[in-house]
């Protein structure tokens, strides 16, 4: 799948080059005794150097399962069953355990939504950065200690909370010593998943303001995890929808928010009641998202969709029986839906 | 949404299989379909239906004097072989089968009784009732169990099976207790119990009716831990010769080929049989337990499928953080 | 007019350890009353003490200082008056996966109020837990009602929890954040729910953190911070127009998607500590306008615009200080 970029207005576009990170048909599965379930079905996506791209979706659709292939952190019983994730060109999966745990972090790091379970409660917070640092790279105690005293100052947090336990600070400051921790050995592709979730709304915009802020002055790129939409449209360069364990949508944030294609994308926008303009009574989406054991035949959201209407019409048959691909409808926005590719 | 879905998606507080503990309804039915708890019924529902056919099957008097039988290897007249005095070993192990049965479930069932009304009591009721009750527990807990027995055994004059269940239940019921409160406790604080409240259930009917049934799981592993540690309490204290002399039991069998030296003289039958009935028992006891655990928590449910039957009995379970 | 009113209302917990014993004024001096046909949105951060409100009108709690008046007398402490109190004032709860029992079918839920206020005589108990089901949308009730909740999603749990607040057929409803555990596409039929429900004049107080929803449900707005309500009044004139500079920052950190990310104008400072607050007004050490008096004397409530009051100095000043503030210079 080839991607084309696109920035916000006013900023400079990312240069065009060949991605940081690009997912191939990936299938995640949960094998249980009785069933399998397919938590990710066929996902491809590419982020380029410096993008910031937004997963969005609702719980149980996949996308921190998503994340968390990319990142190669599945646990059992999940387990990649076909499909490739390219690192620069290189096969993530097929890495040996000494060959990943030297990319993890270097390469690609994370940043998990509770930060308090992402930190040791009995270390320092100096402590854990230098362990992190020393299983990379050879450097020596102190300079690892200065690296870290640098990193909190870059993410706000004095210098002297290098001293404190995790449980000293506060929910916003050790989402952001997380992020430091991520940032320290100038990965080139951070996954932050749902970081901002358990936190404030204010607390939240401070961190998503210095996310920003650090992702133009360092050049990473960012795959951000959440199920809040709204806050990816400000946030993110492009945008992937994704329900039931496949990408429905993908388009830039300004594309998607003024000419959203998928139902499922539309949906979702008109579920964010405004804090502006005419209170209007809000649609939402009938039903709830399905089990992925066995999910609906054909497109999988035809059970809630209000354009999927029983009939003995060629397009209806369409959407019981046959799997939508994406399809460019713009250039850089795909959508996964008959009725795009009907013309509707 | 089944328990079963993987909830590596959902945030802990949302999700749905660890909060489920075992419903009342079905789950017999759950037991059942448990590979280990369904070999423990097995085990121990095979003890229970030949202590009940045991005068029918049990072929004489089982203390019999015959030293004309005496020291008899196994044969199809003596199934299990006699003692040294010539008593059919197949009968005392049989008729023994009552006594420990019985006795365990008494225990477990009277330490139990009391465990769940004084930790769920102290759990909700908190304060000085707590207090007393933790206070209470602390004691029972430092007694130790089997010296307490030695001792009250040795000075009893009816070393009868009440006087046992009485003293077994009220030196195991302490451990319990405190899980219960424990769990108890977390269960008072839960926003379906505050819920119950707010619709003006009464405390009487909290504690029974919303908090107990979510327990069940927890009070059925209670009974069956002090029935079979109990059970093996009761027959270590007569292998020491701490038992009723005059009673058939398995403990009595194992003391009397011990004291008659039946091993140094190549006899290992009256060892064998009364150790096996007490083996079978505990493992069919135990491997209830380890069914009980399971089917009420899903996260061991799916830790033993990934390391498969075998090795989940073997090794210790590591728990998932 | 109000149905219920709360006065004065504070609620202190212990905090701290044995050698530095510690209060925390979770709740301070609160006061506001609920209409019926009305929605009032009660919204803050955590920790600023907006759930302790909604447990302490539910009565989960016994309030430190302070009344709940229920059609204008307060309420006995004998189990009869608390049981009619609990007739009429219901409460919905955040976590629909922990506040219904999972050893009991919906039916238990909707039919233990029913039966425990003598609504529904034992045989109509059935029908009436088949019509509570279908008023919050449930269908078919007779299948849901058999159901126990691990076999519901989050929002259908949510709806029974709704359902079972309905059961006494309450005057008053507190929802403490009913939707923010639930997924995006099924938060507007709760909240739709809700104004549906208001139509039949009961009075819900919405707690949340949320001001997009507020504005969506809300007639009133009430916000709180540390424990004070510091702003209040229409939610149309609140949102449009904030008085309190924590309501300014709320309303800026809210993502509207419209891109862009506006910077948000604050200055660093620790958030909403309640325990053992020092005089003065409790924003202070975040708010870019505070000046000199804002650290020695705490804001009162004061109706600076019609319907709309704030907590604070600077932009809604007392009358009677109006010249002493002026005489301040800025900090």
């Amino acid at each position: 799948m080839t991607v084309a970029l696109s920035t916000l207005p006013g900023e400079a576009a990312p240069v065009a080059e060949r991605p940081v990170l690009e997912v191939e048909e990936l299938v995640v599965e949960y094998a249980s005794r009785s069933r399998t379930t397919r938590a990710v079905d066929g996902v491809s996506l590419a982020i380029a150097p410096g993008e910031i791209v937004g997963l969005a979706g609702e719980s149980g659709c996949g996308k921190s399962t998503l994340g968390n292939a990319i990142m190669q952190v599945l646990r059992p019983p999940a387990r990649i069953a076909s499909g490739r994730v390219l690192f620069h060109g290189e096969d993530l999966v097929r890495l040996s355990g000494e060959q990943l745990r030297r990319h993890r972090w270097r390469n690609v790091s994370m940043v998990f939504q509770s930060a308090m379970n992402a930190l040791n409660p009995v270390l320092r917070v100096s402590d854990q950065f230098v362990d992190m640092m020393r299983s990379h790279e050879r450097v020596s105690k102190r300079d690892a200690v200065g690296r870290a005293g640098e990193l909190l100052e870059l993410v706000g947090i004095d210098r002297r909370r290098l001293r404190a336990y995790p449980h000293e600070l506060s929910g916003g400051m050790r989402q952001r010593v997380i992020i430091a921790m991520a940032l320290a050995l100038e990965p080139e592709l951070v996954i932050m998943d749902e970081p901002t979730t358990a936190l404030d709304v204010v607390v939240q915009r401070e961190i998503l303001q210095q996310v920003r802020e650090l992702q133009r002055a360092r050049g990473f790129a960012v795959l951000f995890v959440t199920h809040d939409l709204s806050l990816l449209l400000e946030l993110a360069h492009r945008v992937a929808i994704m329900y039931a364990g496949e990408i429905v949508e993908v388009a830039p944030a300004a594309a998607l928010r003024d000419d959203a294609r998928h139902p499922y994308t539309a949906g979702l926008l008109s579920s964010f009641p405004p804090l502006t303009g005419p209170v209007e009574r809000l649609s939402g989406i009938p039903g709830s998202p399905p089990d992925l054991a066995a999910p609906p035949s054909g497109c999988r959201f035809h059970p809630r969709c209000p354009h999927c209407v029983p009939g003995d019409t060629a397009l209806h048959r369409r959407q019981v029986a046959e799997r939508p691909v994406l399809r460019e409808v713009a250039p850089g926005h795909l959508v996964a839906c008959h009725l795009v590719e009907e013309g509707l | 949404m089944s328990q079963l879905q993987p909830t590596i998606e959902l945030a802990p507080a949302t999700t749905p299989a660890a909060r489920t503990r075992l419903r009342i309804p079905g789950w017999p039915a759950l037991l059942l379909r448990n590979p280990k708890s369904r070999a423990g019924i097995v085990l121990v529902g095979f003890m229970v239906i030949v202590a009940l056919i045991a005068p029918l099957i049990s072929v004489s008097n089982p203390t019999d004097f015959n030293l004309l039988a005496a020291r008899q290897a196994p044969s199809w007249h003596h199934l299990f072989g006699t003692t040294d005095q010539g008593s059919d070993i197949f009968s005392q192990v049989v008729l023994g089968a009552r006594r420990s049965l019985v006795l365990g479930a008494l225990a477990g069932l009277l330490a139990t009784v009391l465990a769940t009304t004084l930790g769920v009591l102290a759990a909700y009721s908190g304060g000085v009732v707590d207090e007393a009750v933790n206070f209470l527990t602390n004691v029972f807990l430092v007694i130790p169990t089997i010296p307490l027995l030695v001792v009250i055994s040795a000075y009893l004059k009816s070393r009868s099976m009440g006087t046992m269940i009485v003293v077994l239940a009220l030196t195991l019921w302490a451990f319990e207790a405190r899980i219960l409160r424990g769990q108890a406790l977390s269960l008072k604080n839960r926003d379906f119990v505050l819920a119950a409240k707010v619709a003006g259930e009464s405390t009487w009917r909290i504690v029974f009716g919303e908090i107990m049934p979510n327990m069940i799981s927890r009070i059925a592993a209670a009974f069956v831990l002090v029935f079979y540690v109990s059970l093996l309490v009761d027959a270590g204290l007569e292998f020491l010769g701490l038992g009723d002399t005059t009673h058939v039991s398995w403990g009595m069998t194992l003391y009397w080929a011990q004291t008659n030296s039946a091993v140094l003289q190549g006899e290992w039958w009256p060892f064998l049989f009364p150790g096996l009935a007490l083996v079978i028992t505990v493992l069919g006891l135990t491997l209830i337990l380890a069914g009980i655990d399971e089917v009420s928590n899903p996260r061991l449910r799916d830790e033993v499928r990934r390391r498969g039957f075998l090795r989940s009995l073997v090794l210790p379970v590591r728990r998932a953080a | 007019m109000s149905v219920l009113e709360v006065r004065g209302l504070s609620k202190e917990f212990g905090a701290g350890g044995v050698l530095h014993r510690a209060r925390l004024h979770a709740v301070d001096d609160v006061s506001f009353s609920l209409r019926p046909g009305r929605i009032t949105a009660l919204a803050g951060e955590s920790g600023s003490g907006k759930s302790t409100v909604a447990r302490l009108i539910a009565r989960l709690y016994d309030p430190t200082a302070g009344k709940v008046l229920f059609g204008g007398h307060v309420v006995g402490r004998r189990r009869r008056d608390a049981l009619r109190y609990r007739s009429q004032v219901q409460l919905i709860f955040q976590d629909p996966f922990g506040s219904l029992n999972p050893a009991k079918t919906v039916r238990h839920h909707l039919a233990r109020p029913l039966r425990i206020h003598g609504l529904a005589s034992r045989r109509d108990v059935r029908a009436r837990v088949e019509e509570l089901l279908e008023t919050v949308g449930l269908v078919p009730p007779a299948a849901i009602a058999d159901k126990y909740p691990h076999e519901l999603s989050g929002g259908q749990r949510q709806r029974v929890a709704i359902a079972r607040a309905l059961a006494v057929e309450p005057r008053v409803v507190v929802a403490d954040e009913p939707i923010s555990m639930l997924d995006v596409s099924i938060r507007v039929g709760i909240l739709n729910l809700m104004r549906d429900l208001k139509e039949r004049g009961i009075a819900f107080l919405y707690v949340t953190h949320d001001l997009a929803s507020a504005r969506y449900v809300a007639d009133d707005i009430l916000v709180m911070y540390a424990g004070q309500v510091v702003e209040q009044g229409p939610v149309d004139q609140v949102l449009a127009g904030p008085l309190h500079p924590y309501t300014r920052l709320l309303i800026e950190s809210v993502p509207d998607g419209h891109g862009g990310l506006a910077p948000i104008e604050l200055r660093r400072g620790a958030a909403a500590a309640a325990v053992d607050p020092a005089p003065g007004c409790r924003f202070v050490d975040r708010c870019p306008l505070a000046i000199g008096v804002c650290r020695e004397r705490t804001p009162a409530l004061v109706e600076a615009r019609p319907g709309q009051a704030a907590r604070c100095h600077v932009t809604a000043p007392a009358p009677t200080n109006r010249e002493d503030i002026h005489a301040q210079p800025a900090a």
